[in-house]
């Protein structure tokens, strides 16, 4: 058999097994649990966003993409977006300024959405991840107790497992359960990692995406509506800047500050210090010599140095002659 | 209680409505009490975050899916107890407790790990009861979610970390024995000028007289025998002969003047006298190292011929 027989025949065998275990795995069951994730961002994101996205796309295969939308049309125009390609939840990214990366997660058609400030992203690309798992496998999703203890957590929660999670036997799905997605809360955040599981004993490596979510608002709304809760640790990262610039400018105007003080000490005119009388009483002066003047100039002083000088000279010449001789 | 509620009124008033408050209300509101004396300044309330826990427990409410496991798989839990800490025995108390510090990346990735291995190892076996497979057979081939180039890329950097740390610690070893060398060298060298040392303080004092036994020369005897085996290695490891000669010619600063002197040590002097080359049967060297292919002679062809 030639290269490309031997090829062609090694992938029939593949599409095959596939076939075979997918129609074993896959078509066993019905597909009822009907989610479908929009995933889209807004104009202006940079390299790194448009990575990230399409590493949620591949996480999920029940998610669907959608072009860039355009700044100037209002936010509730996604929910519209949304029921055109008959999706029901939305993951939209939201880029400004080229540096603040916004991402908005909505149960359209009435349900509560979230607005988070995307943080530390790191993609699918990144060499350091070593981990690998099949495209479109079931995860296993992983959260922090501290999910359960408050309600917006909670509304978060229930959110995040209706999005994220793949539903059995969705047609794009794999059949075997190889990774893990993980949320925790730290630092008031919303950390994020997907792992992938080797072997039963739970050893791990990390496959990636990774990125920290700052929660800004929750909104009964999809993508409007009342707000139900409005995180109190947010900061804009606007705010941040622009305390950052505050700190300096401040640090500057009190090296300047305490320069001006400097000089303005030196200028001002200095206090008589009142004379004590009984200052002069212990000071007794020298007896007054009569004043030399020298019209020649003083002989040298004698060659203590010389007769040195000449020493080891002497010996200097003695040394370099038995070194030249050797 | 009405003077109470006009006092509530007023106050969630007095920012916008200020402005249209007129004097004559003014002067009733000071002479009830209700305005201090001074300047009033309107002061803005803290900026509350709006906290709906009624809506939002509603809301839950009717968003929840009541799906079976199977379709969400979704758990919480504690991350799995820090083995390697309890041992080491620096199991922090706020990590039990669930607070990280964030900014220990180590200590956070480690957290993290661990919340998703307690979580596999709880699901797995509820996995295995529904009949879920967890671990995909060899044969099986699929997309996966990263290419195999990747996959490959990623390899080769992982082999590339890895020969980075094996040479650094090679190097280092080479650096710690060349200077154990060194050091040994050093002190074989100091031992054997101290014994000569002795040797020849020895030696004096017998030819002064001052000791008549001749033990130095046994104590000799035996120092040798000991030290025969050690010098012997010493002596491969020295420089070739070759380097030595090379020194001699080139070392510090080259050929000296007056090297050649024919004085009575020059004359006496036999060491570069080599019997073979003065009587001619240095052969080797001018030989063309060895005849290749010696071919015999006549007779001996002619008597091989015959044999066969």
């Amino acid at each position: 058999l030639g290269k490309s027989q031997c090829r062609a025949a090694v992938t029939r065998v593949e599409i095959d097994v596939f076939f075979n275990f997918h129609v074993l795995f896959v078509f066993q069951g019905k597909w009822k649990n009907k989610e479908r994730v929009l995933v889209f961002s807004s104009r202006g994101i940079n390299f790194r966003t448009r990575h990230l996205m399409q590493d949620l796309k591949t996480m999920m295969p029940h998610s669907k993409a959608d072009t860039k939308m355009d700044r100037k049309d209002k936010l509730f125009v996604v929910n519209e977006v949304c029921e055109i390609k008959n999706c029901n939840k939305c993951i939209f990214f939201e880029a400004k300024k080229n540096m603040d990366l916004y991402m908005w997660v909505s149960n359209v058609p009435h349900g509560p959405s979230a607005k988070f400030l995307v943080q530390n992203v790191h993609t699918l690309a990144e060499l350091k991840m070593t981990g690998n798992c099949l495209k479109g496998s079931r995860p296993l999703l992983s959260f922090d107790p501290k999910f359960d203890k408050e309600p917006h957590y909670a509304l978060l929660k229930e959110l995040f497992t209706q999005t994220f999670s793949t539903p059995q036997y969705h047609p794009k799905s794999q059949p075997f359960v190889d990774h893990v997605l993980t949320f925790t809360i730290a630092d008031k955040r919303i950390w994020f990692r997907n792992y992938q599981i080797i072997e039963e004993d739970a050893s791990l490596v990390e496959i990636g995406p990774r990125f920290v979510l700052n929660l800004i608002k929750i909104f009964q709304g999809s993508f409007g509506g009342p707000t139900l809760y409005e995180n109190p640790h947010f900061q804009s990262p606007n705010m941040c800047r622009r305390l950052m610039r505050m700190e300096k400018a401040a640090r500057q105007k009190e090296r300047q500050m305490v320069k001006e003080i400097r000089l303005e000490k030196r200028k001002e005119v200095k206090e008589v210090l009142t004379e004590d009388v009984t200052d002069d009483v212990f000071v007794t002066p020298a007896e007054e010599k009569p004043k030399e003047v020298e019209h020649e100039a003083p002989r040298p002083s004698k060659s203590k140095k010389k007769k040195k000088l000449k020493l080891t000279e002497l010996k200097k010449r003695t040394l370099l002659k038995r070194k030249g001789l050797r | 209680m009405a003077d109470v509620e006009m006092e509530t009124q007023m106050g969630l008033d007095s920012e916008e409505d200020y402005g249209e408050l007129s004097d004559a209300e003014l002067q009733e509101a000071f002479s009830k009490g209700l305005l201090k004396p001074g300047l009033n300044v309107p002061l803005e309330e803290p900026k509350k975050a709006v906290n709906n826990i009624e809506g939002l427990k509603m809301c839950l409410a009717e968003f929840k899916k009541n799906l079976p496991w199977v379709e969400r798989l979704d758990l919480t839990n504690h991350p799995a107890v820090d083995v390697l800490a309890k041992i080491e025995g620096t199991l922090n108390k706020k990590q039990s407790s669930g607070e990280i510090d964030a900014e220990d990346d180590f200590q956070r990735e480690m957290y993290f790990y661990r919340q998703a291995q307690a979580t596999v190892l709880e699901a797995l076996p509820k996995l295995k009861k529904l009949q879920i497979p967890t671990k995909r057979p060899d044969d099986y081939f699929a997309e996966m979610a990263k290419t195999d180039q990747h996959m490959q890329k990623v390899r080769k950097k992982l082999m590339q970390k890895q020969m980075a740390i094996e040479k650094s610690e090679k190097a280092k070893k080479l650096r710690e024995q060349r200077k154990f060398g060194k050091k040994v060298q050093v002190e074989v060298l100091q031992k054997r000028q101290k014994a000569k040392k002795a040797m020849m303080t020895a030696v004096k004092k017998y030819q002064k007289g001052m000791t008549d036994k001749l033990d130095f020369l046994e104590g000799d005897q035996e120092g040798k025998k000991g030290s025969t085996a050690s010098k012997s290695q010493m002596s491969k490891k020295g420089p070739n002969a070759k380097r030595k000669y090379k020194d001699q010619k080139f070392g510090f600063g080259g050929k000296k003047k007056g090297s050649k002197w024919n004085t009575k040590e020059s004359f006496n002097d036999v060491s570069g006298f080599r019997a073979k080359t003065a009587h001619g049967k240095g052969g080797k060297k001018f030989n063309k190292g060895g005849k290749k292919n010696k071919r015999p002679g006549k007779e001996t062809r002619r008597k091989m011929k015959a044999r066969k």
